[in-house]
């Protein structure tokens, strides 16, 4: 009796501060929450309504049925799109981490000079996409560009090459661009990661005779793992709504050789004018995230990921 | 106290979103006439809001035009959004009549007929202007720009190798072939940077191999872009591209700029530039002494390159259009305004010469005076009168046509889909286009003109 009065008694006034806890912690998320569903989930749920018509931006929308999704996936454009995507999906999942990981690891053994690097590769990245990409097209044009200069030196090998305007050249070229200024903000971030792991964990494996390679392997990979895999999960949402590098140095040519989702999107909705259509790729570029997300976390919850 | 300056600080935040919200729905005073537009240049600009805006504000007792200067490149986007939102400008931007056409439709700009019949548009205007501008017989849109595609030319070149400016098809592949013989790229063509280029010269092929009035029974849906005469046009475009004739060919179509076209028609390594006519104003950058060279540059209208078509074709093209926002409560002074800027062809033609911007397509030739350059004194008088009017992609084509016509294209000229296949594509999107009703009412041509 005692202790349930005890319980009774001391119930509100328990609850209480939790609830005004619970209540700030939802004033303080309330403004985010807001600005999101207005910001996100309006407009998010008008292209999905908008997906299923053929609007054109401007006049009265008609209900199509699943029409613009049948039209989409028998779309040559938009199927090499897709395709393209995947390709600079595979691109920057190896090209840019892998320089990234082996430029951070060597970095992380420099006892000087470290921050003098580190800006370095990370300027580009500090740099407008405008800018970088004028000043590339300007790199690879084949009258005036590196092949040009280097032609002029007597080193022909990439006279006449025309990256950008060769339909077999274009897509990677540009990827190599994007690569230029992307690499460099991988590695200050794995740096960093590297820098949290224990370094007492180095030198045991020193004294245990380990080289350089089985210290990156096996201490270095496992204990930045957490930023890794939130990288690789971002590359793979990032490589899908691709968009800046491709329209700025190509526009998606020359014959849609180096099209993604995102220029043919921005053609369709603004150049076509037809935004029902639009909003179907738009649809189709959101699940693609959220498929990539959703396996995500399954694997995280499956394999007891600790990130 | 502390209640208080809570109530007063919710109160003035209340005013200043009140304020931005309104501020959202138009920038100026409730009696102004908004205007959003873009220039080519500082200059240009300057020159419009003296002897437009200024201009008009100082005449009028009631109505004043508060210009907003957009960039040149998402003026149409920005216009859109606004306007397909119910907002905007009060004088609605539009890049022709195919754009002012999806306002129309969509009931966002207002019938202009009254005010055409007020201030007399119909006569201050050229016939095929006019007629493009309506939709079902309504006037919905005032064009205040245009232009043609001609064929640019050094006439320093032509002399040293004895070449006439050519006018069939006969003399166009003489000149041609010459042209390559001597090194040079006989026709300048090209894309990089500017992808929708390549419509320039697929509008102006057309209208040289199909001509006017195959093209208007096409847009009218009388005839189909399937057949014979537009494959055999296409095919013929392939191959003087396969033969290196048309920019280079594949290897350098995609690389050339509209800048290293003219660069080389002043140095001689480009023979003939086949563009449109809006670099009136600019080409002098790359001829004479401006370009430390003593080169020339000259036009003329579009050879034939068909029996079936008569030489001298000029593709019109009406590059800015004006309507009243359906939205706007200055509905009437928005309409003045409109009228203002099409109303003194002295204006118009000085406003040329100033700065080489295209006038509007004013039915007054006579006024053209001696200040305004005599190779655009001579196409904005020459190209009326001779009645052989075509057809600009851009103007005529409803949007979704327009973009395949240009973007499938690149596949003609890398060699990856053949004519039949990219007309058979064009087709069908032209037959939705035409269905929903989004394609304007072209002129009539003059046949045999």
């Amino acid at each position: 009796m005692t202790s349930a009065t005890a319980r009774i008694g001391a119930g509100p006034a328990v609850r209480r501060p939790r609830r005004r806890r619970r209540l700030v912690a939802w004033l303080f998320i309330a403004p985010l929450a807001i600005v999101n569903l207005l910001v996100i989930g309006g407009p998010g749920l008008s292209s999905l309504l908008f997906s299923f018509t053929d609007w054109d931006g401007l006049g009265q929308a008609n209900f199509v049925g699943i029409d613009n999704y049948v039209e989409l996936f028998q779309s040559p454009n938009v199927l090499a799109a897709i395709w393209h995507n995947l390709l600079w999906t595979l691109f920057f999942l190896i090209v840019p981490i892998s320089m990234a990981l082996l430029g951070a690891f060597l970095l992380s053994r420099l006892r000087r000079g470290q921050v003098l690097f580190r800006t370095l590769y990370f300027i580009p990245y500090v740099l407008a996409t405008i800018v970088s990409a004028t000043v590339w097209r300007q790199i690879l044009s084949p009258d005036a560009g590196i092949g040009a200069a280097l032609a002029n030196l007597g080193f022909d090998g990439l006279a006449g090459v025309n990256f950008l305007g060769d339909p077999s050249l274009a897509l990677g070229s540009v990827a190599f661009v994007n690569n230029w200024q992307w690499w460099g903000f991988l590695l200050v971030l794995f740096l960093a990661a590297m820098q949290g792991v224990n370094p007492a964990l180095y030198e045991a494996a020193r004294l245990d005779g380990a080289n350089a390679w089985r210290e990156f392997w096996h201490i270095t990979l496992p204990g930045i793992r957490p930023t890794l895999m939130f990288l690789v999960l971002m590359t793979v949402i990032w490589s899908f709504l691709v968009f800046d590098y491709v329209y700025i140095l190509t526009q998606g040519g020359p014959a849609g050789s180096s099209d993604v989702l995102a220029t043919v999107l921005y053609r369709t909705a603004f150049s076509e004018q037809r935004a029902g259509y639009a909003s179907a790729m738009a649809m189709l570029l959101s699940s693609i995230s959220a498929v990539v997300v959703a396996g995500y976390l399954i694997l995280r919850k499956k394999l007891d990921w600790d990130v | 106290m502390h209640q208080k300056s809570k109530r007063w600080g919710a109160a003035v935040a209340l005013i200043a979103a009140g304020g931005l919200l309104a501020g959202c729905a138009s920038s100026g005073s409730s009696g102004d006439v908004t205007y959003w537009s873009a220039f080519v240049s500082k200059d240009t600009e300057r020159y419009y809001q003296e002897h437009y805006v200024d201009a008009f504000n100082e005449q009028s007792d009631d109505a004043k035009v508060k210009m907003e200067v957009k960039q040149l490149q998402n003026l149409g986007s920005l216009t859109d959004t606004a306007v397909s939102a119910g907002r905007g400008a009060d004088v609605v931007y539009s890049a022709g009549p195919s754009s002012a056409l999806g306002f129309a439709s969509a009931k966002r700009i207002d019938a202009l007929d009254d005010y055409a019949a007020e201030y007399g548009w119909a006569d201050k205007l050229q016939p095929w202007a006019y007629q493009a501008s309506q939709v079902d017989g309504t006037l919905y849109s005032v064009p205040v720009e245009y232009g043609s595609i001609v064929m640019y030319y050094n006439p320093g070149v032509f002399e040293e190798h004895g070449w006439t400016v050519p006018t069939t098809l006969a003399e166009f592949e003489k000149v041609a072939t010459e042209a390559q013989a001597a090194g040079m790229m006989p026709v300048g063509a090209g894309n990089s940077g500017y992808q929708a280029q390549s419509e320039w010269y697929l509008s102006a092929f057309l209208n040289m191999a199909v001509g006017p009035e195959k093209l208007y029974q096409a847009l009218t849906g009388e005839a189909k872009f399937t057949d014979p005469e537009f494959v055999d046009a296409i095919t013929l475009f392939q191959q003087q591209i396969d033969k290196k004739w048309w920019g280079g060919g594949k290897d350098r179509w995609f690389t050339n700029t509209d800048t290293d076209l003219f660069t080389g028609l002043a140095d001689g390594t480009v023979a003939m530039y086949i563009t449109g006519t809006w670099s009136f104003g600019d080409a002098g950058r790359y001829f004479g002494e401006a370009a430390g060279n003593d080169a020339e540059w000259d036009w003329a209208p579009l050879p034939s390159l068909s029996d079936d078509v008569a030489p001298g074709v000029y593709p019109m093209a009406i590059g800015t259009s004006l309507s009243v926002n359906s939205a706007s409560k200055q509905a009437d002074a928005a309409a003045e305004y409109i009228d203002f800027v099409i109303d003194d062809p002295a204006r118009s033609y000085d406003y040329l010469a100033a700065t080489g911007q295209n006038p509007p397509p004013l039915s007054d030739l006579a006024s053209m005076p001696d200040t305004v350059d005599e190779r655009s004194a001579r196409l904005y008088t020459e190209a009326p009168e001779s009645g052989n009017l075509g057809y600009a992609s851009w103007t005529f084509f409803p949007a979704a046509t327009d973009t395949y016509l240009w973007s499938e294209f690149d596949k003609i000229i890398t060699g990856d889909l053949t004519p039949q296949a990219y007309l058979e594509g064009l087709q069908k999107v032209f037959d939705g286009e035409l269905a929903a009703g989004k394609v304007i009412t072209p002129f009539e041509p003059v046949p045999g003109a």
